[in-house]
């Protein structure tokens, strides 16, 4: 179709000029950040600011993992938020899956107890039964411990929800066709379902990865030693010390971000699909 | 393998009672963190228990209540939670609709726009906070931004200082995190409108304002109506940047939400009574806009 410069011309100019302002909007603080990271402190509040640093300052990164009274407990939170993030992405995705699957597949008795009970802790916020879960935790002794860490999000019901939704649409034929073959149950859902289910598992994972990688208040209540504190403490206590540079902090902030982003940019589907979710429930 | 004529349902039966195996692990699971901990606090609520006491817990009716609908810390973080919840909707619900549809509207560079918007979202709230902090900082790019854009050279609008500028803060913030998620979800739920009746309308006549002031929008109020109650439910959650930015030296009574209030009611002034009787009200508050969530159609949790 010939492109006709006329109201449609004009209006189609403005929507994308929109669009790419915001777009630099939304990248600008991303700039600011890597930018600022290879300054020394002083040059990230010069006035004015030059965006690009003179000569890039490396030794920020190896300063922002040394830390500031050169004890590398940055290295170990980093490993911390790796640990508590990729077992509860690999336990929720399972405990979901496996759940989702009793509840789509299997008419029991008091299935819709089940699915009811669990859609409504779906409503119950954190922040309301984090007071008990640590009284709990400390009842059990799990302060200061991967456990305490990791036990309250082995898995969640919005990953039951979003996993059963998915599995409701399983062929039931291929289910069948398996146990005629003389497959158990537990092998079905092993060989079959779970690993037909990439989109909804890789969708879930992501969500509670990041979950994990993102949690500030959990962690703030159930650690104390810094030995076992995750990424996002870290950066509260780095960033409350005002007399810390602020070329090494936002060196900090880039090591934090880098490992999600590498996941984003490998995997940008299933992130924004893990947004649209939440409006495809209603099918 | 010995044949069997068993009739099919009982087989059937049988098999279902796989169905209990797949969920137990779930039902164990939740029961014991969610389930157990919600009526935990509830009976909290009703005893005056202190942390790190050997005293056992005493039966104090409704005095929790009373003490926080009394204290004017409570309601200041009403105040500051509910500001901020306003503050942030209007922003955040125009202009990811305005860019939903303007993205959804693009041929090309769709899915570039989209990553860039979304990629705020991506970035935890605390790194996103702590850069912002920088850039709030009296010698920082905000003051030089707004100064270059109002032409009043070395004013320091103390972004971080002042009791009025330090909600701004935190709005922008939040604002530029969140727009880019909800944007997505209105480029979800403008791709489900059916291709057929765009053009039936287009057949009919209609121009691109007509479609989208007549089919468009009345077709995406389920959406708004979503996005609206998930708007309110997560910014009434916001903790990461109110607590950072006290952290730094920010006053902390205009910032100190609920969440933040009931975080340090409990670990630092270590009451647990009165904390659950605040997570118990902001409870009833997010079930409220929960139970208008599922009349909205969706479901949801904090991402």
């Amino acid at each position: 179709m010939k492109r006709k410069f006329g109201i449609a011309g004009i209006g189609d100019l403005l929507a994308t000029a929109i669009l790419v302002a915001v777009s630099c909007v939304a990248i600008m603080p991303f700039l600011f950040m890597a930018g600022a990271s290879l300054m020394p402190g002083s040059d990230v509040t010069a006035i004015p600011y030059r965006w690009i640093p003179d000569k890039p300052l490396w030794s920020n990164y190896y300063r922002a993992l040394k830390g500031s009274d050169g004890s590398w407990i940055y290295l170990r939170n980093i490993l911390n938020s790796f640990i508590v993030a990729t077992t509860v992405a690999t336990s929720s995705v399972l405990l979901a899956s496996s759940v989702g699957y009793g509840l789509a597949k299997f008419k029991f008795k008091g299935r819709n107890i089940v699915f009811m009970g669990i859609m409504s802790t779906m409503m119950i916020p954190f922040e309301a039964v984090m007071i008990p879960l640590y009284l709990t935790a400390v009842k059990l002794g799990l302060q200061d411990t991967y456990a305490g860490l990791i036990l309250p999000f082995l898995t969640s019901a919005f990953g039951v929800f979003l996993m059963r939704q998915y599995l409701l649409g399983f062929p039931e034929e291929l289910l069948d066709a398996a146990r005629i073959d003389g497959c158990s149950e537990p092998a079905i859902f092993r060989r079959i379902v779970f690993k037909n289910a990439t989109p909804a598992v890789a969708t879930l994972a992501i969500l509670a990865f990041r979950g994990q990688w993102d949690n500030l208040l959990w962690p703030l209540l159930i650690t104390h030693s810094e030995r076992l504190k995750t990424i996002p403490s870290y950066i509260v206590r780095y960033t409350a010390d005002l007399t810390a540079d602020e070329g090494t902090l936002m060196a900090v902030a880039v090591i934090a971000a880098l490992p999600v982003f590498v996941l984003f940019f490998s995997m940008s589907k299933y992130f924004l699909q893990g947004a649209g979710v939440y409006t495809g429930s209603k099918t | 393998m010995k044949l069997s004529i068993s009739p099919p349902r009982s087989l059937e039966t049988k098999r279902n009672r796989w169905g209990w195996a797949f969920v137990a692990p779930g039902v164990l699971f939740f029961s014991t963190f969610s389930l157990y901990p919600i009526l935990s606090a509830i009976w909290t609520s009703f005893h005056n228990k202190k942390l790190l006491s050997l005293k056992p817990p005493k039966f104090i009716g409704f005095q929790n209540y009373a003490k926080v609908l009394e204290s004017t810390d409570f309601w200041n973080s009403v105040r500051a939670s509910a500001t901020f919840c306003l503050g942030v909707f209007v922003p955040i619900f125009c202009l990811s609709l305005l860019f939903g549809v303007l993205i959804a509207s693009r041929s090309k560079g769709r899915r570039f726009y989209q990553m860039a918007l979304y990629s705020p979202a991506v970035l935890s709230s605390v790194v996103t906070a702590s850069v912002w902090a920088i850039m709030f900082d009296p010698r920082g790019l905000a003051n030089q931004f707004l100064n270059g854009l109002m032409g009043t050279p070395g004013i320091d609008h103390r972004w971080l200082a002042d009791a009025t500028m330090v909600q701004v803060s935190t709005m922008v913030v939040y604002v530029w995190k969140m727009v880019g998620y909800y944007c997505i979800l209105f480029v979800t739920g403008i791709g489900k409108i059916p291709v057929s009746v765009i053009e039936a309308s287009i057949i009919d006549g209609a121009n691109a304002w007509q479609r989208l002031t007549r089919i468009t929008m009345p077709l995406l109020r389920p959406t708004m109506a979503l996005v609206s109650v998930m708007i309110f439910t997560n910014s009434l959650k916001t903790f990461s940047t109110q607590y950072l930015f006290s952290q730094r030296g920010a006053p902390s009574r205009p910032i100190n939400v609920l969440t933040l209030n009931i975080y340090n009611t409990a670990i630092v002034e270590q009451n647990l009574g009165l904390a659950s009787v605040m997570s118990l009200l902001l409870f009833a508050v997010l079930l409220l806009f929960a139970w208008a969530q599922v009349k909205a159609g969706g479901s949801g949790e904090d991402m």
